[in-house]
């Protein structure tokens, strides 16, 4: 995929999450909200590579990867708006989004999407076929209980899963470098038998070519992989974080250095694939269809709540 | 699984071995090592594989060796198996058996408790423990076609009893049927008192009714079979029939399924339609290692007629 169409979905991306931070002052998203603002690059590069019948299993903030796998922006951001034409028609939430159709879904538990993307992987491995499970997890998640269960199952039948940890540095207020014993947290794939790599996940152009190897690795028989991207979160953990256990100056060096749009968008300056006034144009209209979604989802139904205890149970 | 391809078995010890009480012996070698895996000691993996096999199509079951080993994977009945289908807004299906074997076999506080109460709290499950072999099969073939996730609780000192030697040993047939699930059974007429139980304890209350019918109290049995769906229409047209209402109960006694069990029949019938009740339970300690200890708190087939006795020389 052309570097340009990356940045497109990166933009994508960017819109989608500031439709929904919309929402958390007029109280049309009353819950938590977490958006992955800053972490764009990663679910960027996954697309291409990812198959429609592969499968995805994602976390607390998951909007990104559901873009990526293919899920209906329409149907995710009307979930996330808590409305009945949403993906789950109002009973997940944002956190809580489940697609079989792309085969995607998520669990607001840390880690616990990784034995879940290894069902998939066996349910792979027993139809021999040659899709990939892939979790998605954060820098926490890596310290469960369920990572280290299931890399060992994964690594000792050689299933297909692979593991994308966004390690964005800080789990919740926790430094991961304060709390990991590796230096790296993918070098912990060797306890595991599995490929292991990091790369830095604010620029798309280096994640797409490592996660295409990792996806080619385990879609090829040899067991699991992780790839560890490194990143930056934007926002607090979610919206309404006092965030005070990051500094100014550590936030305002990120926005400058950090940004996988304005590192995309200087590649493409610079090689000169686009034009500065193009990637506004792009910007502007991706930025005018997310809005004009967002206000058509506005007119769509509340769930009813005499219907509270439906689906419950088939 | 020969009618289904879907059906795989996962678990610590159900191949090779065939489950350390021997419910899955065989099924490895006839249907293969995919199907049927054993599992290293990850049960929070292995019960999170089972929810990702349901949204790949399949119709796992996962067994659970011990029930009071459910910690360890609770995050994913919790949290995944028991909301999924709710929380897709009913677009993906769970159709999940987790297996797991409870009740007392004087293996003390960490290997004898039943904790169906606590499954049986989280909404989204259903929850079945069959007393006998009849039910057990069927009880099964039910729980392995419902497109909910079924919780489906052996009783462990049922898993090794000859099935001619059950009270209720009603003849297991070769061929495939279903009891359903949700669906009590009286399991013996009476007239004077209706005591209920779930799992073993339907068998020790049978017992225990033979011995009260010679000492003229005529007991009606109740063997609910599944503890969720609760069939409250079974239980109160019984109670209604008898007035005097005795839940046995081998899990703890607060929060839970003897509480429950009242509460709906004062509900159903009104605070008039029931003259007597007693709920005969596990207190709420952890069950202690010693025999003298363990006789004290565990509800048996002596303790049973005693508790009937009692409540028949109060009304």
């Amino acid at each position: 995929m052309e570097l340009i169409a990356r940045y497109k979905h990166m933009l994508t991306m960017r819109h989608f999450e500031e439709a929904c931070l919309e929402g958390v002052p007029t109280g049309e998203i009353h819950g938590e909200l977490h958006t992955g603002i800053g972490q764009e690059a990663i679910s960027a590069a996954m697309i291409g590579t990812l198959r429609s019948d592969d499968a995805l299993v994602s976390t607390h903030r998951n909007h990104l990867h559901g873009i990526a796998k293919g899920v209906s922006l329409r149907s995710l951001l009307a979930e996330i708006y808590e409305r009945e034409t949403g993906l789950c028609r109002g009973r997940g939430g944002h956190m809580h989004p489940f697609d079989p159709k792309t085969k995607f879904s998520a669990t607001g538990i840390v880690g616990s999407a990784i034995p879940v993307a290894l069902g998939y992987a066996y349910a792979f491995s027993i139809e021999e076929s040659t899709n990939i499970a892939v979790a998605i997890a954060g820098d926490g998640a890596v310290n469960t209980g369920a990572f280290h269960e299931s890399m060992n199952i994964a690594g000792a039948w050689k299933l297909p899963l692979v593991i994308l940890i966004e390690n964005n540095q800080y789990a919740i207020s926790v430094k991961t470098e304060n709390v990991s014993a590796t230096a790296t947290l993918s070098e912990r794939s060797q306890a595991y038998s599995a490929w292991g790599k990091t790369v830095d996940g604010t620029d798309t152009s280096k994640v797409a070519p490592l996660f295409a190897e990792a996806a080619e690795y385990a879609r090829t028989g040899n067991g699991p992989a992780i790839l560890e991207a490194t990143c930056y979160r934007f926002r607090g953990h979610y919206e309404g974080d006092h965030d005070s256990y990051r500094s100014q100056e550590e936030k305002s060096i990120a926005a400058q250095e950090q940004d996988p749009l304005l590192i995309t968008r200087r590649q493409l300056i610079d090689s000169k694939v686009a034009s500065e006034k193009e990637l506004d144009q792009f910007a502007s209209e991706s930025k005018k269809s997310m809005t004009d979604l967002l206000e058509n989802i506005r007119q769509d139904p509340m769930p009813d709540p005499s219907e509270v205890s439906k689906y419950l149970y088939c | 699984m020969e009618r289904d391809e879907t059906i795989v078995v996962i678990g610590e010890d159900v191949g090779k071995m065939g489950g350390v009480f021997g419910a899955s012996r065989g099924l490895m070698t006839r249907f293969g090592d995919k199907r049927v895996r054993d599992m290293p000691i990850s049960e929070m993996a292995f019960t999170g594989m089972g929810v990702g096999l349901c949204m790949a199509g399949y119709r796992p079951l996962v067994e659970i060796m011990f029930v009071d080993f459910i910690g360890a994977c609770f995050e994913q009945i919790l949290n995944a198996m028991s909301k999924i289908p709710y929380m897709s807004g009913g677009n993906t299906k769970m159709p999940m058996v987790l297996k797991t074997a409870a009740g007392c076999i004087g293996s003390a506080a960490q290997h004898s408790q039943c904790l169906w109460g606590t499954l049986a709290h989280l909404p989204g499950i259903h929850v079945v423990a069959p007393s006998n072999p009849y039910d057990y099969k069927g009880l099964m073939a039910s729980a392995l076609e419902s497109d909910n996730p079924v919780v489906f609780i052996e009783h462990k000192s049922q898993l090794h009893q000859k099935s001619q030697t059950f009270f209720n040993n009603r003849p297991v047939p070769d061929e495939r049927y279903t009891v359903p699930i949700g669906k009590a059974a009286v399991s013996r007429v009476g007239s004077d008192l209706t005591i209920v139980a779930p799992s073993a304890h339907a068998e020790h209350s049978l017992a225990a009714s033979e011995v009260l019918s010679n000492e003229n109290i005529d007991a009606e049995v109740v063997d609910l079979r599944s503890i969720v769906p609760l069939d409250i229409e079974t239980l109160t047209k019984s109670v209604a029939k008898t007035g005097r209402l005795l839940v046995v109960d081998e899990d703890y006694r607060s929060f839970g399924l003897s509480g429950e069990i009242v509460t709906q029949v004062f509900e159903t019938l009104g605070p008039s339609g029931l003259k007597q009740f007693f709920r005969h339970t596990m207190p709420n300690i952890p069950l202690p290692a010693s025999r003298p200890l363990e006789e004290a708190v565990i509800p048996n087939t002596d303790s049973i007629i005693l508790a009937a006795r009692e409540m028949a020389a109060a009304s």
